[in-house]
């Protein structure tokens, strides 16, 4: 603590929280009563006092690579009780959407995810895309399956004799893959690429401030220690704790177990598909198909009460950032069921149609998973884990 | 004294219930006095019985029943004298029935029965009636000459506004300023902060606005280049003699004999004519004080705005900043004059300082500010700050402070500053300010972002306060015999002021009030409302004096001062004691009265060895006489006699401090009578010692506190007080008395909730010392 700090306040670093909700950044005063209110804060340095002045005074690099901007889950207790009408929840959320920019490459993706004004490219990147693959499909399905021939393998996953309606008669499901598994990939490597150097600064950053009593990182004692507060994190045992907003809770955990719901049937269905050599349709009396349908709701339910619960509260500020991913989820969701619906209604090209769109919905979540605000679910797990790791109390 | 008595026994309140009203009327009916009872005397019926009465011929009233504190504008009657017998809050309502049951029927015939409740009563209505016995109605003092111009110093904007503010009710005023053009430091600024609602963003000065308006105010003479040499006289005939700033003239003000120039060459004290002589030499050239200027011009009040001047920085208490080394470290006074010239630039090379560190407190291991600062220092560094925000579109401004004051509504421009993504705040204790290379390194630990900080800087700001221009110069140049300042100022630092909390704009001479920042360090928005103040405050004084009634705090009062000069031994003692210099001697010693500088307060009266200084209703003999009316319980009347003590106390505090504690039904020791003072500085000693020879058990004062933090309403009454009691200590042992039967407490008004316990413990003590040995002589 003895060493000097010398302080090199970045006026852009301002201007960039200030756009991205954290408006209200420069009306603290340093009370202190958003670190006494927070349930979460530890008592050691507690957040996010400390956080509100780096944050007035630009100070950049005291706040991307500290670890305690994830351990706060925007419950909101702070701005509530804040007598300046700081919102230090805000600061902390626009903090955060700078920091998932910081750690993502290139950025100049991740400048264009949390741009307004480039989201009609994001959409038409995939729709053209996804467009050209259904041309593919329905137009050239005789040539692929020559090309898929030579290799043995069957091109047509979804031709039941043309009585039963498939999506991947409109999309092959061998173009659907062949689009997402390796944008995943690749979505994985920039969260690993990210990953390593965010995880090397919190460390940094914690031996700085005296919020770890452990000098080296060691990588598998963090590893263990993040799997141990997944319990924690599924059963939201932190964000319970919230009082502002403790109703999101159970939204956001509705939202949590769809995706981790649809993973799981995903992941399944693609091994039967691939290695099984069963293509869909499934039958509405498996119990793989029970699960998706469920998350499907979980998914929609979750994130229409987070949508309500964003419109009624004045006191939160909601920007691009997060709507943009509250309106991916709930898309998401919607056309998924929607598109299952209209098959199973025999609606045939209204539901080439909504899958059509349910594609781009996925493509976007893919595609720009470490770059949007959904990046949190990777940050916030290796931040709390960092935290259980580091005896941050 | 041919006073024509009336006494009314209230018996509402309780009154009734717990004293025998029988016994008590039993009082005047044997001096054969008219006296009256009634349940509610307060009430339009009990009023019009006791008029009926003054309209009959009666001029002195005794109202026994609550305090003095209450009902005081119910029981007004003209040219009549009236005395509040207290029995509510200081009989009735402290000692319960409970606690000292009342007689009996049985026990009501006995002699020897004690009844503390009873005995109070009696002795308080015993005591009112010596003292109606020994006032008189007292006859305004009116000055032969008057004036009602008021006289402004200082021609800044508090000068210029109570100048306004004076002549738009209809005052005659002059502003006399010693520069050649009015406007202050005010005129030298680039902006100033904000003056009304919203107070959020910075605005041009006032400076010229005003100037325009005073000189568009026929009532307003502005007389620039100019200075005052004295000030002679009274309120209501201050005769002024004006001179060019430097000018050597025989209307400048004498200053009085230093002190070691009063003795010989063997320390022995001069003779009054001995010293006239040496004070003569010592002020040669100049007329004394008593001789008028005929040429002076007459005013009837003053208001002191004469300002400040930035504190010189010591180069060797504050070396850590820089200070004297480094040529970018700047003051904010030196910082507003590069700024009032264009964009800020740096000292040293003229380049542009887009990164100033403003330091609000010197650090060093303390958090005090920066000497003479207040509030205002603090505001001119968010002005300032919002300076380089202006000039640069990438400027940076950062602020140590200590403290960050920003007095009401100051605070939306502190806030609305805050707001500036280039202002950056911490507080934290400035380590150092060093040169590296081109730039600056400030240092500064335990901020508000933890760990040792650093910034780099262009230029470095320090927040100097404002020294009051009364910090080394007289300013008003009275011609007193105290001398031509205001005395004791060291405990204000310098600044011109009488008691900060209860007394604005007073200044410790009766007729000269300060306003803005010779009073405190203030924004331009606090000067002018404090001139609004000031201007009333002259106003208010000259409606006063000129029907010859005290200004403050004894507002309204008619009595003053009156002198018996044939027993007068000269011995100065009322002048030099006089809290306000109201007193000057002649060249024989004798004290010459300006009844208007009068605050009425007595300590010339206490201060009296000869006792020939009383007021009509306030005098030795009056307080003597109440004292004598007690009824000192002996071996005589009683087997076990009580105490008895008198209690001394100051009606501005103590005093009121007695009657919560009687609301609140405290309990408090039935051996004590109380005896309002107008101030324990009138306290005479010849009133403790009487009541010591008539057998008293003991003798106490309860005032105000008196040094630096002082709560006395006139500045120096306590302290005389306790002064005078250490004296008495000596005489009291050459008696073989104990020196702690008289002892002198100070108490706040807020701290009623001790009282019970100080007395409690004194009569303690003197019971365990014994009874008085002269009891019963």
């Amino acid at each position: 603590m003895s060493e000097k700090y010398l302080a090199q306040p970045d006026l852009d670093f301002i201007h960039e929280v200030i756009g991205l909700g954290g408006d209200t950044l420069k009306k603290c005063f340093q009370c202190a009563t958003c670190s006494v209110a927070c349930p979460i804060a530890p008592e050691n340095s507690p957040f996010p006092r400390k956080e509100m002045i780096a944050a007035s005074w630009g100070l950049k690099d005291k706040l991307i690579g500290n670890a305690d901007i994830w351990l706060c889950h925007e419950c909101g207790d702070c701005t509530t009780l804040c007598p300046r009408g700081a919102a230090p929840g805000d600061v902390m959320g626009a903090i955060r959407s700078i920091a998932i920019s910081e750690y993502a490459q290139p950025k100049v993706l991740a400048k264009a995810v949390n741009d307004r004004s480039q989201l009609p490219k994001l959409i038409a990147v995939p729709a053209i895309w996804l467009a050209l693959m259904a041309f593919i499909t329905v137009f050239m399905g005789d040539f692929m399956a020559k090309i898929f021939n030579v290799f043995g393998v069957h091109w047509y996953h979804g031709d039941h004799g043309g009585e039963v309606i498939a999506h991947a008669n409109f999309i092959s499901s061998w173009l659907v893959d062949a689009t997402f598994v390796p944008l995943l990939t690749a979505s994985l490597v920039v969260f690993a690429l990210g990953l390593k150097r965010f995880v090397s600064d919190i460390h940094e950053n914690a031996v700085l401030n005296g919020k770890t009593d452990k000098a080296e990182l060691n990588f598998k004692e963090l590893v263990m220690s993040t799997i141990r507060v997944i319990p924690t994190i599924l059963l939201h045992k932190k964000f319970n704790e919230c009082g502002e907003n403790n109703s999101r809770a159970t939204s956001h955990m509705m939202l949590l177990y769809g995706f981790v719901g649809c993973a799981i049937v995903t992941g399944i269905f693609f091994v039967v598909l691939y290695i099984f050599g069963i293509p869909g349709p499934y039958s509405q009396l498996n119990p793989v198909k029970w699960l998706g349908n469920v998350s499907g709701i979980l998914i929609i339910l979750g994130a229409t009460l987070l949508i309500k619960d964003r419109m009624a509260k004045k006191s939160e500020t909601s920007t691009f950032k997060d709507w943009y991913l509250l309106a991916l989820v709930a898309g998401l969701g919607i056309t998924g069921l929607l598109s299952e619906m209209t098959r199973l209604g025999g609606a045939k090209y209204l539901t080439y149609l909504v899958y059509y769109i349910h594609l781009i919905f996925v493509f976007n979540l893919f595609a720009f998973l470490p770059f949007s605000k959904m990046a949190h679910f990777v940050y916030r797990t290796v931040a709390l884990g960092y935290a259980e790791y580091a005896n941050r109390k | 004294m041919g006073n024509k008595l009336g006494v009314y026994i209230c018996t509402g309140c309780g009154i009734g219930e717990a004293i025998d009203i029988e016994k008590l009327s039993e009082i005047p009916e044997e001096e054969l006095i008219n006296f009256k009872t009634h349940s509610c005397f307060c009430g339009q019926e009990g009023v019009d019985i006791i008029k009926k009465d003054v309209e009959g011929g009666t001029n002195a009233v005794s109202i026994v029943g609550c305090s003095r504190r209450v009902n005081f504008d119910v029981f007004k009657f003209d040219g009549c004298v009236v005395d509040r017998v207290n029995i509510r809050e200081s009989v009735v309502w402290p000692m319960s029935r409970e606690k000292y049951p009342a007689p009996t029927e049985e026990e009501k015939g006995k002699e020897d029965f004690i009844d503390p409740i009873q005995m109070a009563a009696e002795d308080y209505l015993r005591m009112s009636i010596a003292r109606l016995e020994k006032v008189k109605v007292p006859e305004p003092y009116k000055p032969d000459s008057f004036s009602r111009k008021i006289l402004v110093m200082g021609g800044g904007v508090t000068g210029m506004t109570a100048a306004l503010d004076a002549a738009k009710v209809g005052f005659e005023v002059t502003i006399v300023e010693k520069g050649a053009a009015l406007g202050g430091y005010a005129a030298k600024l680039r902006k100033q902060m904000p003056v009304k609602d919203p107070f959020e963003s910075l605005i041009p000065t006032v400076v010229d606005d005003l100037v325009q308006k005073v000189s568009a105010e026929p009532k307003i003479t502005v007389k620039t280049g100019t200075v005052v040499a004295r000030i002679a006289g009274q309120p209501g005939e201050f005769t002024v003699t004006f001179k060019n700033p430097g000018e050597k003239i025989e209307f400048d003000v004498p200053f009085p004999l230093p002190d070691e120039m009063k003795v010989d060459e063997n320390g022995k004290e001069l003779d009054n004519e001995a010293q006239h002589v040496k004070y003569q030499e010592y002020n040669k050239g100049k007329k004394d004080i008593l001789t008028l200027d005929p040429n002076g011009e007459l005013y009837g009040a003053v208001v002191l705005a004469a300002g400040w001047r930035p504190v010189e920085l010591k180069s060797a208490e504050l070396a850590h900043l820089g200070v004297g080394s480094i040529p970018d470290v700047v003051t904010n006074d030196q910082f507003e004059q590069i700024a009032a010239k264009g964009k800020i630039v740096r000292p040293s090379d003229g380049k542009e300082a887009k990164n100033v560190v403003f330091i609000q407190s010197p650090g060093n291991g303390s958090d005090n500010d920066f000497d003479y600062c207040g509030s205002v220092t603090s505001m001119v560094s968010l002005k300032q700050a919002k300076y380089v925000r202006e000039d640069y579109a990438d400027g940076k401004a950062y602020i140590i402070y200590q403290h960050m004051k920003t007095p009401g509504l100051q605070e939306n421009f502190y806030k609305s500053m805050q707001q500036d993504p280039g202002v950056f705040m911490t507080k934290g204790e400035v380590v150092g300010v060093s040169q590296s290379g081109k730039g600056l390194l400030v240092d500064a630990k335990n901020t508000l972002l933890g760990e040792n900080l650093q910034v780099k800087a262009d230029m470095v700001v320090l927040a100097t306060g404002m020294v009051p221009v009364t910090v080394d110069d007289p300013v008003v140049n009275l011609a007193y015999r105290q001398g031509p300042g205001f005395r004791d100022n060291a405990i204000y630092d310098g600044y011109a002021d009488s008691n900060f909390i209860c007394f604005p704009y007073e200044t410790q001479r009766t007729g000269i009030y300060a306003a803005g920042c010779i009073r405190r360090s203030m924004t331009i928005e606090e000067s002018m409302e404090d001139a609004t103040g000031a201007a009333l405050k002259a106003i208010q004084c000259i409606e006063s004096a000129n029907r010859g009634v005290a200004v403050h705090p004894r507002s309204g009062d008619m009595t003053f001062p009156d002198f018996f000069f044939q027993r007068c031994t000269q011995c100065k003692r009322c002048t030099e004691e006089c809290p306000f210099g109201a007193l000057d001697d002649d060249a024989k010693g004798t004290p010459k009265p300006n009844p208007t500088r009068c605050r009425r307060c007595g300590t010339c009266m206490g201060a009296c060895p000869e006792r020939i200084i009383g007021f009509a209703d306030y005098n030795i003999d009056s307080i003597g006489s109440q004292v004598k009316a007690i009824k000192v319980p002996s071996e005589d009347d009683f087997d076990e006699p009580p105490l008895r003590f008198i209690c001394l106390i100051c009606e501005n505090d103590a005093y009121p401090a007695l009657d919560i504690a009687g609301m609140n039904r405290m309990d408090i020791a039935p051996e004590v009578r109380f005896i309002p003072v107008r101030c324990l500085g009138s306290v005479n000693v010849i009133w403790i010692k009487d009541a010591l020879a008539q057998g008293m058990d003991g003798v106490m004062l309860l005032g105000c506190k008196h040094g630096d933090n002082y709560q006395c309403h006139f500045v120096k009454g306590s302290e005389l007080a306790s002064i005078r009691m250490k004296k008495i200590g000596d005489a009291l042992s050459s008696l073989a008395l104990e020196p702690e039967r008289v002892a002198m407490h100070e108490i706040g008004i807020d701290e009623y909730d001790k009282l019970p316990k100080i007395i409690g413990e004194f009569v303690e003590m003197v019971d365990a010392l014994g009874p008085n040995p002269f009891k019963g002589f």
